[in-house]
């Protein structure tokens, strides 16, 4: 046991305050291009505007405030929030989407080439998405990485924003809420989905068993640690498959509507028009 | 699959029964994990001489429970606005899919794989009795509702 001075999840240091800054910053430019939209009469839902303003918030919250429990449940708890609460909120309020909308001609040309760009396309391929986000929590926890970041702050500084960028990207590229150069179907995002979910709970029990090489947590720590991290874990993959499953009804009742309307065109009386 | 979310609608049974089936298992996956993991805590969260391979299937299979959830739902949803839900052979699949996946926990996750056992510490084989008698009995009432659905059906 080397005392809870060997990781403090809280406070962060230059990193987490810059991350934080960032996010509240980003809230900020949220709020005002949303406000923008709607002052020229575009419809942008308030809910869109709390979900990405919680997020970013969640994400400070977690990188400034000191989090309970021993310092390995602490560290998990932090990770969930920054790598999977805020990711989904954040990418839940369709930021990219926004953006388009609410920069003038010069600047939107520019992003929509860098996110149609190639290496974009590439990055949101699901599987290489969430190879990137759980390949790097398995090398985090199951090589000396982990004990590393504790002696080396410049990398603690690139774990911590390797873990919210891939968690972003992750979330993002499965959600396929916002506007890319490529669509991929509901299997592939699906697939990936419960592949990721499995790499997830599997790592989590391992965790449960032994704890990161070159650590000395408490095991009472450790195992709490183990299973915040496990049924966390469950709780967002739920959100992201109802976001995915909301999307493909809401696709089926277009198809549906629109076949509908075609059967009365035609005179041929469906046998749904009772639909609604 | 959204080729078939469109189509007008007769009854369609087929899809009533798995999508019920779904539902079925990943419920009874749920309440094993509410009932036997967290609140009586007779299963162990995890039972150290659980090999690899049991350890991936468990991730795979929990996992696959709160993804089938929530695609039994929507899926469920999706028969109900197309008029499509066919009643009888929906609870006939519900289950099919309970006896199931029960039947699949006892059988594969308990004693192929010996992921974790039922309790620890008792005379296990009764337990297993129990627990997969229930399995069959749940079946047995899924394939009598299978049955009388099919002839009710054709009359």
């Amino acid at each position: 046991m080397s005392g809870p001075h060997l990781h403090d999840a809280a406070p962060q240091g230059v990193t987490g305050t810059v991350i934080a800054v960032t996010a509240l910053l980003a809230a900020c430019a949220y709020l005002a291009g949303s406000t923008r939209l709607r002052l020229r009469g575009d419809a942008w839902p308030k809910w869109r505007d709390a979900c990405f303003t919680a997020g970013c918030a969640v994400l400070a919250y977690a990188l400034l405030a000191p989090l309970p429990g021993g310092p390995f449940t602490a560290h998990m708890a932090q990770h969930l929030m920054i790598a999977m609460v805020a990711p989904v909120l954040v990418v839940g309020a369709r930021p990219l989407t926004l953006l388009l909308r609410a920069l003038p001609v010069r600047p939107r040309r520019t992003l929509l080439a860098v996110a149609h760009s190639t290496p974009a396309t590439v990055l949101v391929f699901p599987p290489l998405a969430a190879l990137l986000d759980l390949g790097g929590l398995w090398l985090l926890y199951r090589t000396p990485l982990f004990a590393g970041t504790h002696h080396q702050p410049l990398l603690h500084a690139a774990v911590h924003l390797h873990v919210v960028v891939s968690g972003l990207l992750f979330t993002f590229a499965v959600c396929q809420l916002d506007p890319v150069r490529r669509r991929w179907s509901l299997a592939w995002r699906a697939t990936t989905l419960l592949a990721a979910g499995t790499a997830h709970a599997v790592l989590a029990k391992a965790l449960y068993a032994t704890p990161p090489p070159g650590t000395a947590f408490t095991t009472a720590d450790s195992h709490a640690g183990a299973q915040l991290m496990y049924y966390g874990g469950d709780l967002v993959e739920v959100v992201i498959a109802v976001i995915i499953a909301v999307q493909w009804y809401t696709a089926g009742g277009r198809v549906h509507a629109r076949r509908r309307r075609r059967a009365e065109s035609t005179g041929t009386a469906p046998v749904t028009s009772a639909f609604h | 699959m959204n080729e078939s979310a469109g189509h007008a609608s007769a009854p369609e049974p087929g899809r009533s029964l798995a999508v019920c089936a779904l539902i079925g298992a990943a419920l009874m996956a749920a309440v094993d994990e509410i009932v036997f993991h967290q609140i009586l805590a007779w299963h162990h969260f995890f039972d150290r001489s659980t090999p690899a391979v049991g350890l991936v299937s468990d991730g795979l299979l929990h996992t696959a429970e709160l993804l089938g959830l929530v695609a039994g739902f929507v899926l469920y949803a999706d028969l109900r606005r197309r008029h499509a839900l066919a009643p009888a052979h929906a609870r006939a699949g519900l289950f099919l899919g309970l006896g199931g996946f029960q039947l699949f926990d006892g059988i594969i996750d308990h004693k192929v794989l010996r992921l974790h056992q039922i309790r620890y510490g008792v005379d296990l084989p009764v337990y297993d009795l129990a627990w997969n008698g229930a399995a069959l009995a749940l079946l047995a009432v899924g394939v009598v509702l299978a049955v009388r659905a099919r002839r009710g059906l054709r009359s």
